[in-house]
């Protein structure tokens, strides 16, 4: 089941999505990235309705794009979030609205900091430490409650988030198989192996 | 000739000219003076009221409010005061459209509208004027004075024809050619906020019309950083604190005109 | 815009000003900027007009004249069970189909030609509602064709799977039913993308759909290699077919089988499943797919 995990530490933010697109019993795709880069420093992954959840993180990618054009400067992770939320919420109350649960990463290069964002389909949208969507929240939160380090190393950061797949895919019944995992700091976004 | 070409804003001159901005600028450089300098840690804004005189009830500005006498300067976002010169019932509109710009920008993206971009929205908002037809374009020149985290503190000018522009220290309004020469003999781009008070005043002094300063003829604001919460601090005289000022850099009016007041 | 102009717009002027803003605004990437339409007329435009049924809820009205499950004296009967599958490996795309076409648990046909040919460089495939998948990649076909005309040059197979991923998901919630893969060869080389009436669409070298996909997804996947021979290719596309029509009541009859290469795709043949079972696709007694057949004596 669609799962996806963020954390924060001291100077980065972790983003984490699995890489499994599923119809019914059958994975369609199994090596799917379903986190997206939204200008150097704003990572956002995204789960939900089929179909919805594309549509809509290209909808916010050029629209964030659009404004860093015509305004010369790029969105903070808060103003970011911000947009994202209203236009969820105003979706919500729309004829067809998206089905989409976000977890928006940033580095705010202004103030120097990491930000992470929860968000959801309804359009709630909170600043958190840490955060999880699916099926793997029921696993991850607790675990993240216990070992969360809001000023750990990249490493101890990267090793927080494997404690995570490892204990979705000890106990989850239809778990993923990979994951994509992709870190943002003060020298932009980039993929990471795990 | 002129004439011919001069009743819609939307038709060009043969010699490719828009008299109605033209016009319109004219106006303006008849109106009162408003004075904007830039300095390092802070932008101070000064401007010269038209509409004095002792039967003038101005007790609300004495107290409530945020300050000013609501002719020349106001606050348009907590980090972005405005200075207007023209036609003043315009420019009330172009206030209110400004403040909403800053709400909206608020409400969508959760921070303090950059002033650059405030400066466009009523920049938008000014070049629709000259382009559409039957409407007369704002006659109004803003000075916007603001701060904000990408390019910290800024100084704007926009002009009716939608124009509008960065600068270190400038001057709208009757006069401004003078006060713009003086400016560029005492701008020193390192200017600290207090010198910065001072040749405000001083330049005002020189331009306006008038010999003395006073609160009655003058609105007076300064944007800082609170050194505390490092949010913008706009800051709008209330007349007492102006003469208060004046007392203290030596523009204070002479007592022979006190004596004539009282 | 203009909220305060707007605050007092009694004129005609005014409301020229707003509307002419707002048209600079909303219509920036209209047809009409692109220049001519090509005399398609409403055929050039982005996203057709496509009438519903008008009622409050159109999908619930469409699901209630065609759902079988829920009501088997419906009278609609949209054709469901497919088995359809595409691969790309190092000689270009393998296109395999069925060809039956069920209504509830009528065989309404079995020789439905399920592989839709959108232009001599694009195959479409059908699975899910018929009717959905000709009408609209008959349409993408005449986009495709328009894009050539305006650009000089063939769509890529991204493009053109873009377009109606987009197309679909304009309908989504209103009872559309394809589930599809759009292949192709273009600069890039053999592409396959998968789209659906979910509006989900998915690039990848290797897709089944449709109710026998599980079964031909088990032989196709341990056939699977990048480097297969053309022949070899063939063979897995028509055998994973095979599969699934032995196995899934809701696929069977015919195979047909198409490959595209780089100077286009080419139709290979159309096998009797029956005869593939026995027979194998060459003819030869004996040597069929099926078990028994392949297992001979060893079976009890």
């Amino acid at each position: 089941m669609e799962t996806s995990f963020a954390l924060t530490g001291k100077g980065y933010v972790l983003v984490a999505a699995d890489t499994t697109s599923a119809r019914s019993i059958v994975k369609m795709k199994i090596d799917e990235d379903k986190i997206k880069d939204l200008g150097s420093h704003l990572l956002m992954a995204y789960s939900g309705e089929p179909g919805d959840t594309v549509q809509f993180a290209e909808y916010v990618e050029r629209n964030i794009r659009l404004f860093q054009i015509r305004n010369n400067y790029a969105l903070r992770p808060s103003a970011a979030a911000s947009w994202i939320r209203r236009s969820l919420a105003q979706s919500l109350r729309s004829r067809k609205p998206y089905s989409v649960n976000l977890l928006l990463g940033g580095y705010d290069v202004a103030a120097e900091e990491p930000h992470l964002y929860w968000i959801d389909y309804l359009g709630t949208s909170t600043e958190v430490p840490f955060g999880a969507h699916g099926y793997g929240s029921y696993f991850a939160l607790s675990l993240l409650d216990r070992y969360h380090d809001p000023d750990a190393s990249l490493e101890e950061g990267i090793a927080t988030l494997k404690r995570c797949i490892d204990e979705v895919a000890k106990r989850l019944v239809v778990s993923p198989g990979k994951y994509k995992v992709k870190v943002v700091d003060k020298d932009g976004s980039r993929e990471i192996e795990i | 000739m002129a004439r011919r070409y001069d009743s819609r804003t939307t038709i060009f001159s043969p010699e490719g000219r828009l008299y109605q901005i033209e016009y319109a600028m004219e106006a303006i450089s008849h109106a009162g003076t408003v004075l904007g300098v830039l300095a390092k840690d802070g932008v101070v804004l000064a401007a010269e009221k038209k509409v004095t005189g002792k039967l003038l009830d101005l007790s609300y500005v004495k107290e409530g409010g945020y300050g000013g006498s609501g002719e020349k300067i106001y606050l348009l976002n907590s980090n972005v005061i405005g200075g207007v010169a023209g036609l003043t019932a315009d420019a009330n509109s172009l206030i209110n459209y400004a403040r909403s710009a800053a709400q909206q920008h608020l409400l969508s993206y959760n921070e303090d509208i950059p002033v650059e971009l405030l400066a466009q929205r009523l920049c938008d908002l000014k070049q629709g004027y000259t382009q559409y037809g039957g409407l007369r374009p704002f006659g109004v020149s803003l000075l916007y004075a603001g701060y904000d985290t990408h390019h910290q503190f800024q100084l704007y000018h926009s002009d009716p024809s939608g124009n509008y522009s960065g600068w270190k220290a400038t001057c709208i309004g009757a006069n401004n050619g003078t006060a713009q020469s003086l400016l560029k003999q005492e701008y020193k781009d390192d200017i600290e906020v207090k010198a910065a008070i001072s040749l405000v005043l001083k330049t005002m002094s020189k331009t306006m019309d008038s010999t003395t300063l006073g609160s009655e003829k003058l609105e007076f604001a300064v944007l800082t950083l609170d050194p505390e919460t490092k949010q913008p601090k706009a800051k709008i005289y209330r007349p007492d604190e102006i003469d208060a000022l004046l007392e203290k850099e030596g523009l204070a009016k002479k007592d022979e005109d006190t004596a004539m007041k009282s | 815009m203009n909220s305060f102009a707007s605050r007092f717009a009694t004129t005609g002027h005014i409301q020229e000003l707003k509307r002419a803003q707002a048209n600079a605004e909303d219509d920036e990437f209209s047809d009409a900027a692109w220049g001519s339409e090509a005399g398609f007329g409403s055929l050039a435009k982005g996203v057709p007009s496509f009438s519903v049924p008008t009622v409050p809820d159109p999908s619930a009205f469409l699901r209630l004249h065609t759902d079988d499950h829920a009501d088997p004296k419906c009278r609609i009967k949209i054709q469901h069970g497919t088995t359809t599958l595409a691969f790309r490996f190092q000689g270009g795309v393998i296109v395999a189909v069925d060809s039956r076409a069920t209504a509830g648990s009528y065989i309404a046909s079995g020789t439905v030609k399920k592989v839709i040919e959108i232009n001599p460089y694009l195959l479409g495939t059908m699975a899910g509602g018929a009717a959905d998948c000709q009408y609209w990649e008959t349409y993408l076909g005449i986009h495709c064709r328009l894009h050539e005309l305006r650009n000089r040059e063939r769509i890529s197979v991204s493009a053109a799977s873009k377009y109606l991923s987009n197309l679909v998901y304009s309908y989504k919630g209103m009872g559309l039913s394809m589930g599809t893969m759009i292949c192709g060869w273009d600069k890039t080389g053999p592409r396959i993308f998968y789209v659906d009436s979910d509006g989900t669409r998915l690039a990848g070298d290797l897709f089944s759909v449709g109710s026998g996909s599980t079964f031909a997804y088990g032989v196709l996947d341990q056939g699977y290699r990048w480097d297969l021979t053309d022949e070899e290719a063939q063979e897995l596309g028509r055998r994973s077919i095979y599969a699934a029509g032995h196995r899934d009541a809701f696929s069977g009859n015919t195979c047909n089988l198409y490959h595209v290469k780089e100077d286009g795709w080419t139709f290979i043949g159309n096998y009797d499943i029956s005869k593939l079972h026995y027979d194998g696709p060459n003819n030869v007694d004996g040597a069929g797919y099926g078990y028994e057949v392949r297992v001979g004596s060893r079976s009890q």
